[in-house]
Order: structure tokens, then C-alpha cells, then sequence
């Protein structure tokens, strides 16, 4: 092979090469990130909510208990994974394997910093909302295949809660996305350098976070696993590393929520100084712990209010701020 | 009306047997709901009861009245003081022995810190189980220093024994007084924060207004007491309509609510936990010099014949029921539990709700299952 | 110290329980020592037909309850009203051991879970009670436990197996 032949190489293997190198490359780094990242997370919840319920939280591995995630999870591979008698067996074993693929493949097109994108997609947008769609057929699984009344209860209203919340989350989105023009992630952060979108779409933003919120199953929307009725939903009969699998994509899901709010809304990697990566992480999180502190702190909807609240208030408030977006950007 | 059992039922296709099991996070206590649901709504609900039956009644047949302290108090352990003091005094009834003044007073003041426990758990369970973790530890903070007060007098936190035939055992002093004045003054200024935090909350509202509704025909059909009657409207209390220990020199009013749903429950106890902080200022700023002890014989032996005496815990109107042969060892003890009918109501109102009302509506009628089980 | 109207009540409810059942033993009885103001004893006839008249003077069932003498047992219905002039009623009927009386639950329903645990614990069987079942000891239960003479059956004997 010599030099002239590279460029046909480029043509016929398009995809091979430097693409394929940074493609191997980031995703490996986010499979690294979202163990950790989960780890990091439940540590933090751990504290938030201790603090805020006037305890110090964990403290005793580590210095202030910052340990105590990785020690946790050592404790869940060394326990037993139980499998029901009469639990459909390849469901049971595929629901926490597929419910945590569609959360680490949402990394891919995520814009953290102006260079570092795994993958620049023209639909990027739609490659998340579709793959967190899929996170609602692992629970059914998960739910089905347990054969627990509980289970099946939990997961049922997780698949009604989840199709009924996606549509003011794509609605909002949409409202963005016809301002920039574009489907393009990196296209929509680029567009809000000079002023962020969640001053010129406060209604959009809110609908956003409300509705990710109820995506990720958390409260108060948390009906899905709500401790006090249903024992822990669709994910009871599951133990041991099962289980964390569950928490991981929980927990990756609502760092990739967050993530898209600060794409979509707050800006992205801009930042008044030294724009980039620190920006993006600091604002998510930011986010997460938001996120947190709402859930510690309300109580939780029952079931025909969170689908009430979805079809009868969030969908027509969506509609309506689509409408003016259309009207003022066709007007001005 | 006339209930049929689980098996009568014509179960078809539709509807599903649900057990929220006797362990269960939200049901505090060890009770068995089984219920017959049709999606999400709830078509019959049956209670099994008895998992933690120990047989007070019949152990009371095998001691002498003086045993028999510890055992009343384990009865409803969330108002041990309230229950141990009826005791005595259903004894104190049968046996014609007159308290002297300061008993009195002290046990008006142990008591009632006691319900206001007893009201502060209770509400913040109902609170958890509707799904905000937060207040549940807020309102166990402040139960702390009443638990700690308590034990300072009588050793014990949660079960006590510390009234006696004829007084109390240990007399209370002022370093007591100070710290009972301090909670009074930290509790009133809490309510604020709890009014903030949870009443006013709108997803609050939303779970418990016009859930759980028990009509004021109902209340009384099924002999429903305590706070739960009296968020349907009835303001009976016995306190007031049959005052014992004293309770008619102190100035105190009954919260009442009409509407009857989860709310006016919740509301009613936090309005009992503020009457009872003026009963206390009242109790503490008027205590009598004297004994705390009447003299009575070490082996009490009361005369043949029956008594009832009647109370109120934090949950209801108790009753003991003591039947005596004129020895030292009671013929029957019968132990009337507010929780057993207040229990019993929960058949009639939960059908036609979801299964998350059903945990609010068991939150709020706020019972203690070892006080049905005995 | 009886009020004026508890003394008008407690005269008329004798009256009115003397003509229901008429070989029933009423008198007063002194508040302070036993916690009831007015007793009433009888046999088994006719207790639907207080508790009716119970619940025409807007009175409540506080408690059923019994008590194991060696050859009768005696019931206790405790009736109470919520009013301004409250009266305690003390019902008591001594009935045979083979002699159940009927059911209060038609007209009280919480008669029902309170006499089942009656049932449960005496063996006393209502007559026309809508669901006589066990309530706190367990379903399987050959023994009733506040009797007297409650010794060693095949089930304490079993259950004394495994804990000894």
C-alpha cells in the first residue's frame, strides 16, 4: 500500500480508520465513565439525602464515605444471583442486559466540549430519545419475566408512564430544534453562544425537566418502584449484580438527562471562561443534584395523576409553546 | 350488610388476589391485606390479623395485678405511658383507692408528652408511606428529646412501667419541668416548618383530600374512635366526656374535622400534638406539693365484682375491663383496643380506590397492630 | 352527681329495656367504683332486641366480651353514646356452655370482628353470624384459650414438640 492508494481506501472503507480509532477509543473511556459515574452518583444521592433529612449519611469507608459505593459493589458481585423457579428464564437473565445498553450507547453522540464528540450524527437527537425508548421494553421484561404480582404491577406502569411522558419531552425538544434549524447536537450548543435557550424557552425547559424526571422513573414520579406499595417494582425478585445493572441505568439514564438539558437548554460546553469540558460535567451535575434534592424532598403522585398530569396539562402546554415558537420565528 | 368470606367471591378472569403480605415496607406492623384487585382498583379488601398474638388476656389470668405492669404497656408500645397509667387506674376504680393530687398531675403531664409521640410517629409514617422520606426524620428528631426526657424518670423509651397502684413510682423535678418547658417551646415553633414542608404541599393535597373518606354514620356503625372519629366530624373524647386524672381542671379543646378524608385526619392529629403542649404548660405550671404514692398494701387484693374503666390513648378510646374473684390474680382482664375497630372500618371505605390510597388510608387511621393482636 | 339529663336518660332506657325484655334485672350502679352507670342482666332472649333499642337511642357498641365461669359463660355487651349525658349500659347475659346466643352484628357491624374474636377465644358460637371464622389465633386452632379448662390438645402438643 502507498500513499496513493489512501485516499481510495478512504472511499471504499469509509468508516475504518481515524473515525473507527475514536469510535473504539470513546467508547471504551465511556464504559470506564459510567460505572464509576454510577458509583459516584449513588454516593452522592447517599449524602444529599442524609443531609437534607439532618444526618450525616455515610462516613464511616473513606474519608466522609466516599468509598462506600465501591465497597457496596464488591458486596453485590459477591451475592447470590437468584433466579425464581417459575421466572421465564432468558427474559429474566436479558432484562438487566438490555436495559443498560441503550444508556452507554446515548453517550455516543453527546457533545461534552467542542472537539469531543464520539460521533457526529445529523439525527443525534432522535438516536437518544429512540434508544431510551428501548430502556421501557427491558422493564416490561423485567417485570414479565419475574412472575411476581408486584413486578408485573411496576412494570405496567412504567411502560404507561413512560409513552406518556416522551411526548412533552419530544415536544419541548422539537420547540429547540426548530429555533436552530437543526437535528445536530454539536449544531444546537454551537447556536447558543451568545444567549442560552432556557432564556428564550423557559416553558420548553421546564417541560423538559419535568419530563425526564418522570423518564428516569424518579420522584416524584417514582410510582414505578415506590418502596412503600409495591416493595421495589419491577426490579424485586432481582439480586446481586442483576440488580446493580438496574441502578446503573437508572443512574447513567439521569446523568444523560441531565446532559441533554444542558445541551438543549443551558448552553453546553459555553462557559464565561476556558469554555469546554469542565463547563458541560459541571453543569450536569449541577442538574443531577437538582435532581436529587427534588426527590427528597416531595412526596409522590399516584398513578392516574402522573397520567392525568401528563395528557391533560404537559401535552397541550407543549403544543401551545410549539405553536408561538413556530409563530415568532416565522414573524421575525 | 353481610360480609362474605374470600372464597364466595365469583373470581373471574379479571380480577387478581393481591397479598400485601404481613412483611411489607409500608405497612407498619405485621397485617396481612388480602385483596382482590381489578387493575389498579381495589374491589374487596380483607384483613388477616393475629401474627403477633401473645396472649395478654390469658396471661393476665396467671399473674398477680403487680405482673402485670409490663404487659400493658406492650400492648400499644407507641402510648405505653397512657396505656400503663389506665391500668393502674382501672385498679385504683375497682379497688376504691384515691390518687393523691401530684400523681395525678405527673401522670397528666407523662401522658400526654407520650401522645404527642405517639401523634408524631404516627403522622410521619402516614407522610413516608405517601412517599416524602424527609418529614419522617424530622419528626422523629423531636420525638428524641421526648424519648429522652422520658427516660430520665422512668428508665425506659418506649415501654414504660412507671405508674404504680395508688401514684407513680419516681417523682419528677425541675430540671424535668426545664427541659419539658424547652421541647413546648421548640415544638411550637416546628410546626411552621411542618406546615411549609407538608401541608401546603400540592402533591400532598392532591394524595389525601377526599381519599379515604369515612362518613360520620359509618365512624360510629363500626365504633371508631380517637382521631380518626374525630376527622369525621364527632368530637368525643374522652378526656372530656369522662375526665379522669384530673383532666377537668386543665382548659383544652378537642380538634374536630368534618370532612373525614385523609386531611382532616392528618390535621386533626397535628392539632391534638398542640393541645396537648397546653395541657402540659397547664400541668407543669400548676403542680401540687404532696406524695406521689397512696399507701397501698404490696400485694393489692381487690374485691369481688367487675369494673370497666375507659381512656384515651393516641389512637382511641381504651378500655379495661377487669372482672375479680377477691384474690390476687385477676379472674379476666379484658383489654378494649381502639385499633381493632378502627382496623375493622378500613373493609368498608377501601373498595372502589387504588392501591396507593390504600397505603395512605392505612397511614392515616394510624394503627398499632400488636394493640389488635394483644 | 348525675345530671339532670343523665337521670332522665337512665330512667327512660330502664323503662324502655323493662318492656323489651321484660325478665331482665336492671338497676344503677355506682359510677365511681365500677365505670357504669346502669346494669342490666338476663339470659339469652332478646339481646337483638336491646341492641336494637340500643341503636334507636343513638348508642354505640363499645366492646363484647366474655367471661369463662366453670359451668356458664357470661357475655358482656358495653353500650356507651357520644352525647353530651353520657351513660354507660352494662348488658351481661349468663348463658350454658352449649347455648349460644344470637348474632348483635345486623345491627352493630362491628359486632362482626368482635364477636369472632369472642368465637375465637371461647368458642362461642353465634347463631346467624355472617363469617364465624378464627381471627387471631391460627386457622387450624383445635383449642379455644381463655377457657378455664384449656389444657394440652394435638396442636399445643405439636406446636410444644417443636419449641421444646
Amino acid at each position: 500500500m502507498n500513499m496513493t492508494q489512501l485516499p481510495i481506501i478512504k472511499d471504499i472503507y469509509g468508516f475504518l480508520g481515524p473515525d473507527l480509532l475514536v469510535g473504539v477509543v470513546g467508547l471504551l473511556l465511556v464504559l470506564i465513565f459510567v460505572p464509576l459515574n454510577s458509583a459516584f452518583l449513588v454516593w452522592v444521592e447517599r449524602k444529599v439525602a442524609g443531609h437534607i433529612q439532618l444526618r450525616p449519611g455515610p462516613m464511616e469507608v473513606g474519608p466522609h464515605g466516599i468509598l462506600q459505593s465501591l465497597i457496596d459493589a464488591v458486596k453485590l458481585m459477591c451475592k447470590e444471583m437468584i433466579t425464581p423457579d417459575l421466572a421465564d428464564k432468558p427474559l429474566f437473565w436479558m432484562a438487566p442486559c438490555i436495559v443498560v445498553i441503550p444508556a452507554i450507547v446515548c453517550f455516543v453522540v453527546i457533545p461534552f466540549s467542542p472537539v469531543m464528540q464520539i460521533r457526529e450524527l445529523n439525527v443525534g437527537i432522535l438516536l437518544i430519545f429512540a434508544f431510551s425508548s428501548i430502556s421501557g421494553l427491558s422493564i416490561m421484561m423485567g417485570g414479565w419475566a419475574s412472575n411476581n404480582k408486584y413486578s408485573l404491577i411496576g412494570a405496567v406502569r412504567a411502560v404507561a408512564q413512560s409513552i406518556a411522558y416522551e411526548i412533552p419531552l419530544l415536544l419541548s425538544t422539537m420547540s429547540v430544534i426548530i429555533m436552530s434549524n437543526s437535528f445536530k447536537m454539536s449544531q444546537i450548543v454551537s447556536d447558543q453562544s451568545t444567549v442560552w435557550n432556557f432564556i428564550l424557552q423557559p416553558v420548553a425547559a421546564i417541560i423538559f425537566i419535568i419530563c425526564s424526571t418522570a423518564e428516569t422513573n424518579r420522584a416524584p414520579f417514582d410510582l414505578v418502584e415506590a418502596e412503600s406499595e409495591l416493595v421495589s417494582g419491577f426490579h424485586t425478585e432481582y439480586t446481586g449484580m442483576r440488580d446493580a445493572l438496574f441502578f446503573m441505568a437508572e443512574y447513567t439514564a439521569m446523568f444523560i438527562a441531565s446532559s441533554m438539558a444542558v445541551v438543549l437548554f443551558f448552553g453546553g460546553w459555553h462557559g464565561p471562561f476556558f469554555s469546554g469540558i469542565v463547563w458541560f460535567v459541571l453543569k450536569a451535575y449541577f442538574l443531577v443534584f437538582v435532581t436529587v434534592w427534588i426527590r427528597w424532598t416531595f412526596p409522590r403522585l399516584r398513578f392516574d395523576q402522573l397520567m392525568n398530569f401528563a395528557w391533560k396539562v404537559l401535552i397541550p402546554i407543549s403544543l401551545l409553546n410549539l405553536l408561538v415558537t413556530a409563530i415568532v420565528i416565522k414573524v421575525l | 350488610m353481610t360480609m362474605k368470606t374470600i372464597d364466595d367471591i365469583n373470581i373471574n378472569e379479571r380480577l387478581y388476589q393481591l397479598n400485601l403480605g404481613p412483611q411489607h415496607p409500608s405497612t407498619h406492623g405485621v397485617l396481612h391485606f388480602l385483596l382482590t384487585l381489578d387493575g389498579e382498583v381495589v374491589v374487596k379488601a380483607e384483613m388477616l390479623i393475629g401474627y403477633t398474638h401473645r396472649g395478654h388476656e390469658k396471661m393476665a389470668e396467671n399473674r398477680i395485678y403487680e405482673q402485670f405492669y409490663p404487659n400493658s404497656a406492650r400492648m400499644d408500645y407507641l402510648s405505653g405511658m397512657i396505656f400503663n397509667t389506665g391500668y393502674c387506674e382501672a385498679v385504683e376504680k375497682l379497688c376504691g383507692i384515691e390518687v393523691p393530687k401530684r400523681a395525678r398531675y405527673i401522670r397528666v403531664i407523662t401522658s400526654e408528652l407520650n401522645r404527642v409521640a405517639s401523634h408524631l410517629l404516627g403522622v410521619m409514617d402516614f407522610v413516608m408511606g405517601i412517599g416524602a422520606y424527609t418529614p419522617f426524620l424530622y419528626g422523629w428528631d423531636d420525638r428524641e428529646i421526648i424519648l429522652d426526657l422520658l427516660e430520665t424518670i422512668t428508665g425506659s423509651r418506649l415501654t414504660y412501667n412507671y405508674s404504680r397502684f395508688g401514684g407513680v413510682r419516681v417523682d419528677i423535678d425541675q430540671t424535668f419541668c426545664d427541659s419539658a418547658r424547652r421541647f413546648i417551646d421548640r415544638m411550637r415553633e416546628r410546626f411552621k416548618l411542618y406546615n411549609d414542608l407538608i401541608t401546603g404541599n400540592i402533591i400532598f393535597i392532591k394524595r389525601t383530600v377526599g381519599v379515604g373518606v369515612i362518613s360520620k354514620d359509618v365512624a360510629l356503625d363500626y365504633g371508631v374512635t380517637g382521631p380518626t372519629l374525630r376527622g369525621s366530624g364527632v368530637n368525643y373524647d374522652v378526656r372530656k366526656s369522662e375526665p379522669y386524672s384530673s383532666y377537668e381542671d386543665f382548659n383544652f379543646e378537642i380538634p374536630t374535622k368534618e370532612e373525614g378524608d385523609c386531611m382532616a385526619r392528618y390535621l386533626v392529629r397535628l392539632a391534638e400534638i398542640e393541645q396537648s403542649l397546653r395541657i402540659i404548660e397547664q400541668a407543669m405550671n400548676n403542680l401540687p406539693d404532696g406524695p406521689i404514692r397512696a399507701d397501698v398494701p404490696c400485694f393489692i387484693t381487690p374485691p369481688a365484682g367487675d369494673c370497666y374503666h375507659s381512656f384515651e390513648s393516641a389512637r382511641g378510646a381504651v378500655g379495661y375491663y377487669i372482672v375479680s374473684d377477691g384474690t390476687r390474680i385477676p379472674y379476666r382482664l379484658k383489654v378494649r383496643a381502639p385499633s381493632f375497630s378502627n382496623l375493622f372500618v378500613m373493609s368498608k371505605i377501601i373498595p372502589g380506590h387504588f392501591v396507593a390510597d390504600l397505603v395512605a388510608i392505612f397511614g392515616s387511621i394510624d394503627v398499632t397492630v400488636p394493640e389488635i393482636d394483644r | 352527681m348525675l345530671t339532670e339529663g343523665q337521670k332522665k336518660l337512665l330512667e327512660e332506657l330502664k323503662n324502655n329495656l323493662a318492656k323489651s325484655v321484660p325478665e331482665a334485672k336492671i338497676s344503677q350502679s355506682d359510677y365511681v367504683l365500677t365505670g357504669y352507670h346502669l346494669e342490666f342482666s338476663s339470659s339469652k332472649v332478646g339481646m337483638r332486641r336491646v341492641a336494637k333499642e340500643m341503636r334507636s337511642r343513638r348508642f354505640n357498641l363499645e366492646t363484647v366480651t366474655a367471661v369463662d365461669f366453670i359451668d356458664s359463660f357470661e357475655i358482656v355487651y358495653l353500650y356507651f353514646n357520644y352525647n353530651q349525658d353520657n351513660i354507660r349500659v352494662m348488658v351481661r347475659i349468663r348463658v350454658p356452655k352449649d347455648e349460644p346466643p344470637f348474632t348483635v352484628s345486623a345491627v352493630y357491624s362491628e359486632a362482626i370482628w368482635l364477636e369472632r374474636e369472642v368465637y375465637d377465644f371461647f368458642g362461642i358460637q353465634f347463631k346467624e353470624h355472617p363469617d364465624l371464622r378464627r381471627i387471631l389465633n391460627p386457622d387450624d386452632a383445635d383449642y379455644f384459650p381463655l377457657l378455664k379448662n384449656f389444657g394440652k390438645t394435638t396442636i399445643t402438643g405439636e406446636i410444644d414438640d417443636m419449641l421444646c
